[in-house]
Parts: C-alpha cells; structure tokens; sequence
C-alpha cells in the first residue's frame, strides 16, 4: 500500500510545481489585502488533487494493472483515502505557514481567527473529499467532477434561498459545540464513504 | 506434471458475449499461445484468471493454488504485461522501481537496471518521451524484476515493428530456459507463436476450438488443394474445414500423411498457425 501511494504522490511532483507558483501569487495578492479567502483556496487546491491522481489513474489504465500485484481492492480504495488525507493536511499546513509568514511580514498579530477558519475549511474539504470519492467509484472521474459541482451549488441555493427568505441563521451560539458536531460529522462521513466506496470497488469489472 | 494454470469450465456471461466451459491448461516449463480473433475472448479469458472481472462458474487454479483463495501469494508469483503501458506519463524509470519496491516483497533493483540497460532504456527521462517499442519493453522489465515463475502477456507484442519483437521474443525465451518458469501468451501475431509456442489454445466465440501441441499440430495437419471432383470423395472426418475458391477446394486435413498416403497424385501442403485459424474461422465444415 505503500507504494501506492508512493505512486499517487510522485505522480503529483508536476502539478505540486505549478501548485506552488500560483499559490505564491494568490498569497501576494490576498494577504496584503486581509483577505481570508486564500485559506480556503489553498487548502482545497490541494485536496481536490486527489481527483487529478484518479484521473491519471484512468489515462494509463493503472487499476487493472495494479490488481495483478499483490495488492487487494481493498488497499487500493484505503490508499485513495490516505492519499485524500496527506493531500488535505499538506494543504492546511501550507495555508497556515502563509498565514503566519503573511501576519508576521504585514505586522499583524496572528489571530485565533485565523487558526478557526483553516481548521474549519479542513474538515469541510475532508467532507468534500468524502462526498467525491464514491462518486468517483461509480461514475468515473469526469462525470464526478461535474457531479461535485452540483454538489456545492444546492447548498449554497438553499443557504441564499434562506438568506433571501429571511429566515434566521443561527450566528449566535457555542462555537465549541459546533467545532465538535463539524468534528463528528466529518469523521462520521470519512468511514461511511470509505465504506461505500469499497462496496463499489469490489465488484467492479475491469 | 504440475500445471502453471488450470483452468476447468470456466463460464462467463458478459451483455451478449460468453465464456463458454473454457478449459485449458498451461503446463510447468512450457509456453502456450493462446490465439483468436479480436473479441473472441481472449482478454476476458485473461482477466477472469487474474480476477480482474468476477466468473459465473468454473475453477482456475495457479500453481496449484485457487485464485481467490491464494490471490496474494499468486499474484506475487506472477508478472502481467498487457497490450499498452500501464505507467503514468510523468513517472520516470527510477520512480517505478521505488514504488514496485514497496509493492513486491522479492523486487529486485539490479535485475530492473539490468533490463534497463539490456533494453537501452534511459534512466531519468519522464515515460511521457518513451516509444512505443520502449514502453512495452519497459513494461516487460517490469514484469520480469520481481523474479515471477508465471508470465501473462496480453498482446504484449502486438503493435511493435519486427525487430523489438524478435528482442522481446528473444527475452521470453531465455526466461523459460528455467523449467519452472512458464508463459501463457495471447496475440494476434501468429507468426511470432509458429517462433516460440509449445502449446496452441485457440478460441473463438468464447468457446475452445483447439487445443493440441504445436509441433503436433504442425507435423499433422496440412492443406490439400484440389477440385470439386476429388472434394467429393474425401471422408467427412478427413478434413476439418474447407474453402473453396475460383481455382478449386483448399482443404485443411487433420492427418496429412495419411492423405498423402491415399491420395498419392494430390498436392498436399504444411500449415501454419494463422492458416489453421483462418481455416476454422471462415471455413466451411
């Protein structure tokens, strides 16, 4: 299993390149600004690599070459999982380093603020990860995509539907027991989609 | 003997497709070539020994193990190459030997370097640059760095020019100079099977047609060419498949010797492997 993720990660050395470079523009641009919406671009460019290894996966017919090792189907899904999970933390770390350097060179004081925000866009990029993959396993890579778009859009039609509506959003509240329903929700999310999806991947035909 | 693969009616429905009780063995020390059409299920055949797709019915056993019991140890025993390369475009050969190490417990670095250079493969160099004829060598490489006993080859030289075939070919050949190494090669190619099969397996439609020695085969079939006059007098079960054209009958014969021996003014000629195929896939019986 190792080596499959090995093969994911030396995969990603391109696209880690290209990565790096827009992401320094992004942080030249947003940080001087304040602007915390870097964070979250960060930490979700990163994340949605995953679905770029897949992709490549499919570009060289690597899964049906992969079964002919002794590797189970089972640790080719946990893999794509682990893979999900260093991509998503290497994001965070980055998008924290650039806040701190950011606040420092800016002569602001790094806030608990800041610290929130990338904790909580970590979990939900993990909720996303969780949401795409199974996805991925049953429709394929492309359709996926398009699917997870979908995916964003109706919530956040419903969040402004409400918004227009009028109906209170509860803002008010104790941020510590929402951390811990997000905290469970996610983790919950990660096991019943890594569940599923190795449903999907052990009867699939190759 | 002990069998490499032994495969007993194995059946498999795939939309309007179907396995039909294939069953064929790959003897211990030998290569056996495995021919047909495209789609007359050679690769299914291929995948359901490797339980890439499921079965409905039948029994495959590698080495004397089941495969879906013993997947594991068997699948570190074996080396698959099939019909393209299976590498990503931006892995270099270096990366690929990292992440096979972790992959096969008996992966072997100095054996991979020396098919690297065997083959003159460039060491550094991203696979994205690599030919066609490099790729495929590469992916044999591959197959054989973790000292396999069972080589599975799917059109693995298909699509390559004359000269890197007769390299591969000349690979495959000194790998079963090992009698406890053997291969089960499907292609299209025929002519490189008249070079190196010991066996024939042949389907079509997703049902064995033939299974025999080559060297039997070969020595005892034959073409008889002839006119509708003598067609007449031949017995049923003298010949296999017949075609005619505008100059006469071309008949294949199962035992050409006792033909000739019957017939002694006819025109009896050798057969080789695509004619046999030919003969049965657009033949008359």
């Amino acid at each position: 299993m190792k080596g499959l993720i090995l093969k994911d990660l030396l995969n990603l050395k391109g696209t880690f390149k290209t990565l790096g470079v827009m992401m320094l523009l992004f942080a030249v641009i947003f940080i001087p600004a304040g602007n915390n919406f870097v964070f979250g671009m960060i930490i979700f460019m990163f994340a949605m690599m995953v679905i770029t290894t897949i992709s490549y996966d499919d570009l060289a017919k690597w899964d049906a070459y992969a079964l002919t090792m002794p590797v189970t189907r089972k640790e080719i899904v946990l893999s794509k999982y682990l893979v999900m999970g260093i991509l998503n933390i290497s994001g965070t770390i980055v998008a924290l380093l650039i806040g701190i350097i950011g606040t420092m060179i800016m002569g602001r004081h790094f806030s608990m603020e800041i610290l929130a925000i990338i904790g909580v866009i970590f979990l939900i990029a993990l909720i996303f990860g969780s949401l795409i993959l199974p996805l991925i396993y049953k429709f394929g890579a492309e359709k996926a995509r398009l699917m997870l778009i979908i995916c964003v859009l109706i919530p956040m039609g419903i969040f402004f539907l409400l918004a227009q509506m009028n109906v209170p959003i509860p803002t008010e509240g104790n941020p510590w027991i929402c951390l811990l329903l997000l905290l469970g929700f996610t983790l919950g999310g990660l096991i019943l989609s890594f569940l599923i999806s190795l449903r999907l991947y052990e009867k699939k035909e190759f | 003997m002990i069998n490499a693969l032994e495969i007993r009616n194995l059946n498999k429905k795939y939309g309007d497709f179907q396995l039909k009780d294939v069953s064929f063995n790959v003897p211990k020390g030998s290569i056996v070539g495995f021919i047909g059409e495209n789609g007359a299920g050679k690769t299914t055949t291929l995948k359901a020994i490797l339980n890439l797709v499921g079965r409905d019915s039948g029994i495959i056993e590698m080495m004397g193990m089941d495969i879906i019991k013993e997947e594991k140890k068997i699948k570190e025993n074996i080396g698959v190459v099939f019909d393209g390369c299976n590498f990503h475009d931006n892995l270099t050969t270096g990366d690929i030997s990292k992440m096979m190490g972790c992959i096969y417990e008996n992966w072997n670095p100095v054996i991979y370097k020396k098919y690297l250079s065997n083959f003159k493969l460039p060491e550094n160099k991203n696979i994205k640059e690599f030919s066609r004829g490099m790729k495929m060598k590469l992916q044999i490489g591959v197959a054989l760095s973790h000292e396999p006993t069972f080589l599975i080859l799917d059109e693995a030289t298909s699509g390559l020019d004359p000269i890197v075939r007769e390299e591969i070919l000349d690979v495959f050949m000194d790998f079963i100079q090992d009698e406890e190494h053997s291969i089960l090669i499907s292609s299209h190619i025929t002519s490189d099977l008249d070079k190196i099969a010991d066996y024939i397996v042949f389907i079509h439609q997703g049902e064995i047609l033939l299974n025999e020695e080559k060297e039997t085969l070969l020595d005892g079939m034959g073409v008889l060419k002839c006119g509708s006059e003598e067609f007449s007098k031949l017995d049923q079960d003298e010949y296999i498949r017949y075609r005619k054209n505008q100059f006469g009958y071309e008949i294949l014969v199962k035992d050409k010797w006792n033909i000739k021996k019957k017939y002694p003014e006819a025109i009896v000629d050798g057969v080789s492997i695509e004619e046999i195929m030919l003969f049965y896939i657009k033949g008359e019986k």
